[in-house]
């Protein structure tokens, strides 16, 4: 039995080591390079890199641009979280409940994170910033001046990754939460509806509860690759658009200014905070059961 | 009481209408404007095409080396579209086959042989998402030097699978570990090894799971443009998002869209075709006991 036991463990170990050979070679070796460096001076300018302690980071600590940056990082993560669950939870509140068509509505909700993003990146922020004569570039150009000026140059180009972050974010929300609902036994919704005397009540008392842990894993992946859409046009336009967040702000200081040090400590400020989120996430989507392995 | 309810209906009908339009305007958008041709995208209405053409993507498939037209006194380049598409099928078949796979073994061994600490490791592997992607690209680019793949569409493969694998092993093992031991008992009493087990009883019942794995790995990876053309440098060796991103969209605005379109159509066929799988996947995947 033990001996059966063991071998069991020792399979498991062998089946789990192409995951970790992955994982290692490409997510931890860099974070672990990225930490050391975040400590030094390293820099493709300089032969010797010496230990610096924790001068980089107290350097941002003490930059008002980095201030700026975390504010806009954190404020941009949040709001486009809470629209993509708003406008996910609609989605898939709808969808929940049968009418003619539905299927075909499902696939509209669907498409959005079906279309990849890779190219539709491309058309999107071309159509909304035309550099060429169209016959929507006036209307687009207006509209671009108009907000650049009401809010400061570049925010056009902000906002529209931003709504495009959105758009294809609460698509994705929105299959996940009709999964969580179709996962719910109909009992509980159609008792439910005896007990409350709301359909507003039984929404805050029946159906956010029972979807937790679906709303939990939507915020996180939100969270995590909120900033992915606005990486994605600041590669395509070569760094021109650059976008006063952590990200970009890191990936410059990097390739632009060969600062590794001050750049890696940049980017792994973040970490602590979405750690923060993951710890009181996986609370929620995994709750501890009692049951022995 | 009968008028309230037409009203109701009403209102679902406009908020059904608005959800679909909303959705689905952004996709005909871009495919409406690669059917135009050069003068119909300058005069004609921007929202509908008079007189479609599918001149824009033949030209996406003129052989390098033949020559273009000029715009003023520049040549227009020639693209190795084929190449791309090539490419992108390669990467993307290689990498959905080599995540699932892996995947797979990982969730098999969380799920079922759940050694000490196994919901730990589940968790460490998911935790993987915080790491911050901006700067990796610098000492991933040593380790991409020390494998030789500099500049090697392997480097997709080797990448890729990374920014799908912690979800997919988190979502496969919790519907395993779901699954009744019984299921497998039976068959392990009979005298039959674990591995005939395995693809006889277990990988049978997951295939909505395994469906739902496949289609979440294809949407994260067809999102990425950053990698590809961080690590992708001559055309030849470029997908199609990274390829389409060095098009010079001033001349080839039009080229470039029926590039988008090309990549984006396929890949939204076969997503749709699964999409059923993949809500019920995901529904399996969270079911206690399904």
């Amino acid at each position: 039995m033990t001996s059966r036991r063991r071998r069991e463990i020792a399979l498991a170990y062998l089946l789990l080591a192409p995951t970790l050979a992955l994982l290692g070679c490409v997510l931890a070796y860099p974070l672990g390079w990225e930490v050391w460096a975040s400590f030094s001076n390293l820099s493709p300018l300089q032969d010797s890199p010496s230990f610096v302690g924790f001068e980089n980071y107290r350097q941002h600590l003490e930059n008002p641009e980095f201030w700026l940056a975390a504010t806009v990082t954190v404020g941009h993560a949040a709001v486009t979280t809470v629209a993509k669950l708003v406008l996910g939870l609609g989605f898939a509140l709808l969808l929940a409940r049968p009418f003619r068509g539905r299927a075909l509505v499902f696939l509209a909700v669907f498409l959005p994170w079906a279309y990849p993003a890779s190219v539709s990146v491309i058309g999107w922020y071309w159509t909304l910033s035309p550099p060429i004569t169209t016959a929507y570039s006036v209307f687009m150009g207006t509209l671009k001046y108009a907000v650049d000026n009401a809010l400061g140059t570049g925010a056009w180009a902000f906002l529209s990754v931003t709504l495009f972050n959105i758009w294809r974010g609460s698509s994705f929300i929105g299959v996940l939460l009709l999964a969580g609902i179709n996962s719910i036994p109909p009992e509980l919704f159609e008792y439910a509806t005896l007990e409350s005397r709301s359909a507003w009540q039984r929404f805050w008392a029946v159906t956010v509860p029972l979807l937790r842990p679906f709303l939990a894993l939507g915020v996180f992946l939100s969270l995590t690759s909120g900033f992915a859409d606005l990486a994605n046009v600041w590669m395509l336009t070569a760094g021109r658009i650059i976008f006063p967040v952590i990200g970009t702000q890191a990936y410059w200081l990097a390739i632009g200014a060969g600062q590794f040090g001050p750049a890696s400590a940049l980017s792994l400020l973040l970490v602590p905070f979405l750690l923060a989120a993951l710890l009181v996430l996986f609370r929620l989507f995994d709750p501890p059961d009692r049951e022995v392995a | 009481m009968s008028a309230s309810r037409g009203w109701r209906r009403l209102g679902r009908g406009g908020l059904v209408l608005l959800v679909t339009v909303y959705c689905l305007f952004p996709i005909y958008f871009v495919l409406v404007q690669s059917l135009k041709t050069a003068e119909e995208d300058i005069f004609g209405n921007p929202l509908i095409v008079l007189h479609p053409t599918f001149e824009n993507f033949e030209e996406l498939f003129v052989p390098s080396g033949k020559p273009r037209s000029f715009v003023g006194t520049v040549l227009r380049r020639n693209y190795p579209f084929f190449v791309w598409l090539e490419n992108t099928i390669v990467v993307f078949t290689g990498t959905i086959v080599i995540t699932l796979l892996v995947a797979l073994a990982a969730a098999y061994a969380l799920g079922r042989l759940r050694p000490p600490g196994f919901r730990w490791w589940r968790r460490v592997i998911f935790a993987t998402y915080v790491i911050p992607q901006t700067i990796l690209f610098v000492p991933l680019y040593h380790v991409v030097n020390a494998l030789g793949l500099d500049d090697n569409l392997l480097v997709l493969v080797l990448v890729y699978p990374t920014t799908a694998l912690p979800f997919c092993v988190w979502m496969l093992s919790v519907y395993f570990q779901h699954l009744p031991r019984e299921i497998e008992e039976a068959a392990l009493i009979e005298g039959a090894s674990r591995a005939t087990a395995f693809f006889r009883i277990i990988l049978p019942v997951s295939r909505p799971v395994l469906v739902a794995a496949g289609i979440f790995t294809l949407g994260t990876i067809a999102s990425d443009f950053t990698i590809a053309s961080v690590f992708l440098l001559s055309d030849i060796n470029q997908t199609i998002p990274a390829g389409l991103g060095t098009m010079e969209v001033a001349l080839d605005e039009l080229l470039a869209v029926a590039g988008i379109n090309l990549m984006a159509i396929p890949i939204v066929v076969i997503s749709a075709c699964f999409a059923r799988g993949y809500v019920r996947g995901l529904t399996a995947a969270m079911v206690e006991g399904a």
